[in-house]
């Protein structure tokens, strides 16, 4: 049987994100309802327009999204379970689901209190609202007991074998963030905008636990960020040039659930998911203006960056050079600043700042003339997505 | 060395509790072994990812293993681990193929390199867990 293709069919109509802030009076679900109906109403609709929600993957859920929003006929939802590779993976089910007819329009969200509610903080608000996922078994039973606690723990474990194998010098992971902060200085809702960032300031900068350094390390934010996608036709008679979906592809390790047990632990969703994407999508790797790259740590980035074909396995240090992934360079990267630097939304922001630069609306971030770019996604514990967006209806 | 007595014991599950309770009872590092086609899989599997059959043991591994990857910690968010840093943690890959992670024993910071052979040994923290150690294997040099 001959693939559906869904190149083509829907297109990212609305965009919205909150400030990117440490610290905030708004709940989760107020941010989620914020960003939500910001995007809504840049897509020239109403509430009652939409009528499929795709949720984020914990936190908030679609119905109460649709109860506070007031989206009276909800006719398609799917939670994507796969952390940070959530937001963008929905790229594509959201365009199934509009190719298929079975929605019209659709919304995705993400948001969460990431520096208020994750770690105890001595201002924190009191928050009920938690992120499941199968792995915390994993964690919980195999890692946490060997003071393993988080994200940067966990990832080191295989981030230091890519390291120490490929001999992968500091400066290549240095570039992802000098790259970031350069471009956030540039975004004014960055949370490390007026921060600038030299390497020689990353290099000095202390180890959390090895490869990783802290300014490896995404920033924590209490952030919300949406957009809304429906089908081309209708997108014609919408406020905005249409960033429509050329293709999309999510990918995962064997085993999804665990770390270090792979065959190859370097091997990411995203090496499986890209080929798929790029063949749908009728368009190449360097035909891409701009890359949003899923950056919760700058080696997982580097990673990414091979596994998308823009170097060979240990090689990214060579492509991140001479401000390569810079603005003004051949494929400026995470040009609102990324995780790592305008504030950790998940990837929405990826999206968001994609549809941003291919509407021709990034300000002084703006890749002149582009006309295609990709953004990716990562999360779980190696869960890949992509998906390659182009500019107006193609 | 012992594990660090603030560190909360998990008290796992499932086929992660029967797992453990075999490390335990056994006093040495257990693994779940496939009846059907003796593939060594972990975390154990309701089917084996081998062959799909669901019968199973737990059966003694011999502690043989190598440096597959490790991380050196210099700061935590575990508040047990705080008087510890730098500890080094190990992902060790068992002679017998799987990997797990383990605390390193006796290694210095900056003496711990991929390939190093270890011997894996346990310490019973309750019924349902062990705590895993790496050491040097005799020979290895630090």
């Amino acid at each position: 049987m001959s693939a559906f293709n869904v190149s083509g069919k829907a297109a990212i109509v609305g965009i919205a994100e909150t400030d990117y802030l440490r610290g905030t009076e708004q709940s989760i679900l107020q941010m989620i309802l914020s960003a939500s109906m910001g995007a809504i109403r840049d897509a020239g609709l109403k509430p009652s327009d939409v009528d499929a929600i795709l949720p984020p993957p914990g936190f908030v859920a679609w119905d109460e999204i649709a109860a506070h929003l007031g989206v009276p006929n909800v006719r398609y939802t799917v939670c994507p379970q796969m952390g940070g590779a959530s937001a963008t993976a929905s790229l594509r089910t959201a365009s199934m689901a509009i190719a298929t007819g079975a929605a019209d329009v659709v919304l995705m969200t993400v948001g969460w209190n990431g520096y208020s509610a994750i770690r105890p903080r001595p201002d924190a608000r009191p928050n009920k609202r938690r992120f499941n996922a199968a792995f915390f078994e994993t964690v919980k039973n195999y890692y946490a007991p060997y003071g393993l606690r988080s994200a940067p723990w966990w990832y080191s474990l295989y981030l230091e074998r890519y390291a120490k194998h490929y001999s992968v010098p500091p400066e290549a992971a240095g570039a992802i963030a000098v790259a970031c902060r350069k471009h956030a200085q540039l975004n004014p809702k960055a949370l490390m905008r007026d921060r600038p960032l030299t390497m020689e300031e990353y290099l000095a900068s202390p180890y959390i636990t090895e490869p990783l350094r802290k300014l490896d390390c995404c920033v924590e934010t209490d952030c919300a960020a949406a957009v809304v996608m429906t089908s081309v036709e209708r997108a014609r008679d919408l406020p905005h040039i249409p960033v429509t979906f050329l293709g999309g592809a999510e990918g995962h390790p064997n085993r999804p659930d665990e770390l270090i047990n792979r065959k190859d632990v370097l091997d990411l969703g995203l090496d499986l998911a890209a080929p798929r994407a790029f063949a749908m999508s009728g368009v190449t790797k360097d035909d891409m203006d701009f890359l949003q790259i899923y950056d919760c740590f700058t080696y997982v980035a580097l990673l990414e960056i091979e596994a998308l074909g823009y170097a060979e396995r240990g090689g990214a240090a060579e492509f991140v050079k001479n401000g390569n992934i810079e603005l003004g360079g051949k494929f400026p990267m995470n040009t609102h600043g990324g995780l790592m630097s305008q504030g950790h939304c998940w990837g929405m922001n990826h999206i968001v700042e994609a549809a941003r630069q291919l509407r021709h609306e990034a300000g002084a971030a703006q890749v002149r003339n582009c006309e295609l770019g990709l953004v990716t996604g990562y999360g779980d514990l190696g869960d890949g997505s992509i998906a390659i967006l182009g500019r107006g209806v193609r | 060395m012992k594990m660090p007595e603030k560190a909360a014991v998990p008290q796992p599950e499932e086929l992660d509790r029967e797992f453990y309770r075999a490390t335990v009872a056994a006093g040495a590092l257990c693994m779940q072994h496939c009846n059907q086609c003796g593939t060594w899989t972990h975390p154990a599997r309701y089917y084996c990812p081998h062959c799909s059959s669901d019968e199973f043991s737990f059966d003694r591994v011999s502690g043989d293993a190598r440096v597959y990857s490790y991380t050196v910690s210099h700061a935590t968010a575990e508040s047990a681990w705080k008087d510890l840093v730098p500890y080094i943690t190990i992902v060790a890959e068992l002679a017998e193929g799987p990997r797990i992670v383990a605390a390193a024993d006796g290694f210095k910071p900056d003496a711990v390199a991929i390939g190093q052979r270890l011997r894996i040994v346990t310490e019973n923290k309750s019924e349902d867990f062990a705590f895993f150690w790496a050491q040097l294997a005799d020979g290895s040099s630090p």
